[in-house]
């Protein structure tokens, strides 16, 4: 039996310098511009806006709204940074982050958007972002950034989670730290694993990532209880389905399924090495499906104890997904794409 | 002065008529031998306006991105489906054979069966790979499930495998010099051994063989270029039954036919002793050298029969008529030269040649159907009875005819003439420039070459039809993030734009390769900030992948186009100048054009810019001209209105037909002008005389219908009958000339003996005003 191993909050870091460069880059920035093929390229997840809309974010800073999952209108943006993920607390209230450590926000649901970090000298993605709050909001990205806010992202303030150190590493950080300021603040920007992603499951968080990396918050991120060593590869997505059962997914076709109330998390088989990129749970007809590279769709019809592959004859990357009025809505890299379930 | 000077001519001409024969024995002699040395030479760069911007971008680049004298071969299985081992048995034959042709860049051959096909996937440790197929390939139903799913992880399908893996590709990029010989690679050896090597020899039931590329489509012209030989016999066939109803008589209609070959056989012996070849475009000039030199032959046999009858001896019959048609004959090849003179304003190799092929060939006519034709006439034996222009005889119809010129059926004639000329205009407004139908322009689109393109660009991601914007900046600029970035914006707004289908350049590459560091996973698909990070992905990309140069200074982004249509190639390269204006700066240059569009776009650009001038050129020479020989404003406008009319309507006629402004058909209407004068000349040159005498408009019409009306008919119908047999030729660009030219002779013809005198009629006024 695989052991929870619980790290207590060892330390997290403020980073007030971060702000001033904060501020004055967002004067800076060339706003998204409309076109035509926004809803036709690269697009990196789509999310639902309240009941009756949908909203997608992409690159050059695109971010679309649909009523019909076919039909798109662009939002206007201040950025044309890649954004990799959209959240929105409800029909008004929204946050998107992307790379250039952006975080956007909208108060009108997603039809203007405001620059509350944008941060291109850090070099670094964030790649997912969550409120529980219309206050407290949490972004996550790549090389274990941290961001939280307490006053709905007029500011952030950064964080350091030293607890995914590895524990050669924590010894020798805690050294660098006393010798050398510069070199430590070099070392920490790049030494943590990708945080891929955040899923909120009642009182829980929780945050997966590179190198295997599962991890659950009761505190809403202050500390955080990693779940070892079942997985050597990144993961990408985390669901739980109906019945609360967790299926969480990742590199070159691996899944894996920890049964309701039990620890153990069991590998379940497909036949793709593809890299899967989300899970959407089909909530009015019980399937799940797993979305992956090169056309990869995995479809179970028994909360995910099974999959079955069909893959998309165009064989284009589809990135993630929505159950949007009885239709599995996807995005892809080339845009956005109903995909047609009764063909293989 | 002229009189006396053409006089003089005549004298000294006449006196040693032997010493003139044996000078033209001697020459022709001599260019006979020259014009069995000519060769077929179709090089790239005489197609395109090597002055344009544009062009100078592209030859500046193009040690860096020639890539444009590529081979593509696909095999293709019938059955639709790549994977049973008598397919790869027949792949692997053709790489191999492609791989041993001669001047094949062998580096750069590639397959299925190349060992640079690989995959690489991404595992938990970092990446796997390895060749596609296998060192130990076996083509059994298990090494071909190995090679499937090694295609898939190595992403090939599209371009070495088809989208629903019915074919397989077979590329390679030709050098510029034959390795064995050390010389210049020949196109057309390749192009054979294409044919005959490759696709003879593995082509059968069920497997095709598909080749495109710049060298094959020349020798598919080349070929098609050699049914020209059919349709000169032809044309000297259906001439030669012409001239002969004319003439009713066998010497008579040998005379012209052998005057006007050795006026070609002396062209075709000058252009070889000052260097040129013919090439396919240029091979319809003897055609048209043949076909104005029997029309003039037939003017002077005309005159000569009729002086005949009259009771000279075909001597001095032959005399008078050379003096007769000295003037008149003289200054319309003199204009027909200058027409083609003015082609010489257009900076494009292959008009120009066309240009001096052309005058050359008209100005040999001068010499040998107004000077040889009427001294090998003054020996020739006459019969008084030889029928020669009976309609001439046939006052009826000449009666009626002559009524054009009186005022009621002019006012009828110049009515319906006014109409269609603002018809004419309306819709020539319409006219595109550039090549309007898909495919290589040259051939058909039924030909074999642009069924196997239509084939290839239908089943790979592959488009012929591409366009290459060079971004020229500074050394190592593909290391800085914003060079990058600039360069990524630049190519997602072209993305954009309608007509492009899609693009690729440096900066997406190294999106893809970003996201294939970071696990393939598609949110890190981003032009990396970090300097380190985007140099690692652009390491792997080979300067011979033809998205940099050496130190990465020039970068094109190849924008790939849905067709090559003038409406779609106008709108992109639009585009293309507003974004380069935007995003460029002094450090970062978006420079157009390479790839084969760009060629197209810039060749565009010089022909729509040569068409005005040209056309004042031409006018303004058949002005000055008819100026000159008639001292008359009057009749210089009655001979050049008719030929404005049928120059707008044959700007109708192309865009009824969907033939655009080439260049090809640019030429025509030059040719058409100069030509087209000859009949207003021969028929005022007469009018004139007797309008002088006092004669009113209607009876010199006549009397000048009578005198050249059935040789102006029957020059008309030779000329348009000489150029129609082109209709019948592979080649696409031969047969839109061939319209157009039939279609400039023809109704030039009429417009001269209809509308001309109807003008007459109101610039001359009848004293008596009763007709």
């Amino acid at each position: 039996m695989r052991l929870l191993i619980v790290f207590a909050v060892v330390c997290f870091i403020s980073l007030p310098s971060v702000h001033a460069q904060s501020k004055a880059a967002t004067s800076a920035t060339t706003p998204a511009t409309q076109s035509v093929l926004a809803s036709k390229s690269l697009l990196l997840d789509i999310s639902p806006l309240g009941e009756e809309k949908l909203v997608a974010v992409g690159q050059y800073g695109h971010i679309l709204l649909s009523s019909d999952g076919e039909n798109w209108q662009q939002a206007n943006v201040p950025v044309q940074a890649t954004l990799t993920r959209v959240f929105f607390l409800n029909e008004q209230l929204g946050w998107a982050v992307g790379h250039d450590a952006t975080i956007l926000h909208s108060q009108d649901g997603g039809l203007n958007w405001q620059i509350q970090q944008y941060l291109p000298s850090l070099q670094k993605p964030l790649l997912d972002i969550y409120f529980k709050d219309a206050q407290q909001g949490i972004a996550v990205g790549a090389y274990g950034q941290v961001f939280r806010t307490n006053d709905g992202g007029s500011s952030w303030e950064s964080e350091f989670h030293q607890e995914f150190l590895l524990a050669d590493d924590v010894d020798y950080i805690n050294d660098l730290k006393i010798e050398d300021e510069q070199a430590y603040l070099d070392e920490i920007a790049f030494i943590l694993p990708h945080f891929n992603g955040l899923v909120s499951h009642g009182d829980n968080l929780f945050l997966i990532g590179e190198t295997g990396l599962l991890a659950q918050s009761k505190d809403f991120g202050f500390t955080w209880q990693k779940v070892n060593g079942f997985y050597q590869g990144s993961f990408f997505s985390l669901a739980s389905t109906g019945k609360g059962d967790f299926l969480v997914a990742g590199l070159r076709g691996h899944v894996f399924r920890r049964a309701q109330e039990q620890t153990q998390w069991h590998e379940i088989s497909t036949d793709t090495t593809a890299l899967l990129n989300d899970i959407v749970v089909g909530k009015d007809n019980g399937r799940i499906f797993i979305l992956g590279n090169n056309g990869v769709l995995l479809v179970s019809t028994d909360e995910g104890k099974s999959f079955t592959t069909k893959i998309q004859h165009d064989g284009k990357t589809l990135i993630a997904g929505v159950w949007f009025k009885g239709r599995l809505i996807a995005v892809s890299d080339v845009g956005v794409k109903v995909i047609n379930l009764s063909k293989g | 002065m002229k009189i006396s000077l053409a006089n003089r001519v005549e004298i000294g001409l006449f006196r040693h008529k032997f010493l003139v024969l044996m000078l033209f024995v001697i020459t022709s002699a001599f260019f006979l031998f020259q014009a069995t040395q000519i060769r077929l030479d179709a090089s790239f760069t005489k197609n395109i306006p090597l002055n344009h911007s544009y062009m100078k971008t592209y030859l500046k680049h193009r040690a860096n991105f020639g890539g444009a004298n590529n081979i593509l071969i696909s095999v293709c299985d019938a059955n639709g489906d790549i994977f049973n081992p008598e397919f790869f048995n027949a792949l692997k034959g053709v790489h191999d054979k492609l791989f041993f042709i001669p001047g094949v860049d062998r580096i750069q051959v590639k397959s299925l069966f190349s060992p640079s096909t690989r995959f690489v996937e991404v595992v938990e440790d970092g990446f796997a790979g390895g060749p596609v197929i296998p060192a130990d390939f076996q083509p059994t139903a298990k090494g071909l499930g190995v090679v499937k799913g090694n295609i898939e992880k190595a992403g090939i399908v599209g371009s070495i495998v088809s989208d629903d893996y019915s074919c397989a590709m077979v590329k390679a990029a030709l050098l510029d010099i034959n390795p064995d010989t050390g010389e210049k690679l020949d196109t057309l050896e390749i192009a054979a051994q294409l044919e005959n090597d490759i696709r003879q020899e593995f082509e059968r039931d069920n497997i095709s063989v598909h080749i495109i590329g710049f060298a094959k489509m020349v020798g598919d012209v080349a070929q098609g270029a050699k049914g020209v030989v059919l349709f000169f016999a032809l044309a000297i066939a259906i001439t030669a039954v012409m001239v002969y109803i004319f003439s009713h008589s066998i010497r008579l209609t040998i005379l012209p036919i052998f005057c006007s070959l050795v006026a070609v056989v002396w062209q075709m012996g000058m252009l070889s002793s000052l260097g040129f070849g013919l090439d396919p475009m240029s091979i319809l000039i003897p055609f048209l050298v043949f076909a104005i030199g029997v029309s003039h032959g037939v003017q002077m046999i005309n005159s000569v029969v009729k002086k005949v009858a009259t009771g000279l001896t075909p001597a001095s019959a032959a005399q008078a008529s050379f003096r007769a048609l000295l003037i008149p004959g003289g200054v319309a090849l003199v204009s027909d030269t200058v027409g083609f003179l003015t082609l010489l304003s257009i900076d494009i190799g292959i008009i120009k040649e066309l240009a001096i092929t052309a005058s050359i060939g008209v100005a040999m006519i001068i010499l040998t159907n107004l000077i040889l034709l009427p001294i090998l006439l003054s020996f020739t034996k006459i019969k008084v009875s030889a029928k020669v222009g009976q309609l001439s005889e046939q006052s009826a119809v000449w009666t009626v005819m002559a009524s054009f010129a009186s005022k009621g059926p002019a006012k009828v004639i110049l009515f319906f003439t006014v109409i269609l000329f603002v018809v004419g205009f309306y819709k020539g407004q319409a006219l595109k420039i550039g090549e309007l139908h898909a495919g290589a322009p040259a051939l058909h689109e039924s030909s074999r070459y642009n069924q196997d393109t239509f084939l290839i660009t239908d089943r790979y991601a592959i488009s012929v039809d591409y366009m290459s914007v060079i971004i020229e900046t500074t050394p190592n600029a593909c290391t800085y993030y914003d060079t990058m970035a600039t360069i990524d914006r630049f190519q997602w707004e072209m993305e954009n734009i309608p007509g492009v289908q899609s693009a690729v350049s440096l900066s997406s590459i190294s999106k893809l390769v970003n996201a294939g560091y970071n696990e393939g996973n598609p949110k890190w698909r981003v032009i990396p900030r970090n300097q380190q990070t985007l140099v690692q992905s652009i390491a792997r990309v080979p300067s011979s992948s033809g998205l940099l140069n050496n130190d990465c200074s020039v970068m094109p982004v190849i924008l790939f186009l849905e067709d090559h249509k003038a409406n779609t190639i106008d709108t992109v390269v639009d585009a293309v100048k507003t974004k380069a204006q935007d995003l460029g700066s002094e450090q970062v240059q978006f420079k157009l054009a390479s790839g084969p569009v760009g060629v197209m776009a810039a060749t565009n650009e010089a022909v729509a810019a040569a068409q005005l001038p040209m056309m004042l050129y031409v006018y303004g020479a058949v002005i000055a001209l008819c100026l000159v020989s008639f001292r008359s404003i009057r009749a210089t406008l009655v001979v050049v209105v008719p030929l404005y009319v049928v120059s707008t309507l044959a700007q109708w006629l192309m865009t009824a037909l969907d033939i655009g402004l080439t260049v090809s058909t640019l030429p025509v209407i030059a040719l058409g002008v100069g030509i087209g004068v000859d009949y207003g000349i021969y028929i005022l040159s007469t009018m004139s005389t007797k309008l002088k005498e006092g004669m009113d408009v209607h009876d010199a019409y006549l009397a000048a219908l009578k005198e050249r009306g059935s040789a102006v008919l029957i020059t008309g119908l030779t000329l348009a009958i000489g150029v129609s047999t082109w209709f019948f030729s592979d080649l696409k660009f031969q047969v839109d000339m061939g319209i157009l030219l039939t279609f400039m002779f023809l109704v030039n013809m009429l417009a001269a003996i209809i509308i001309l005198p109807a003008l007459s009629a109101f610039l001359w006024p009848s004293k008596s005003n009763k007709r």
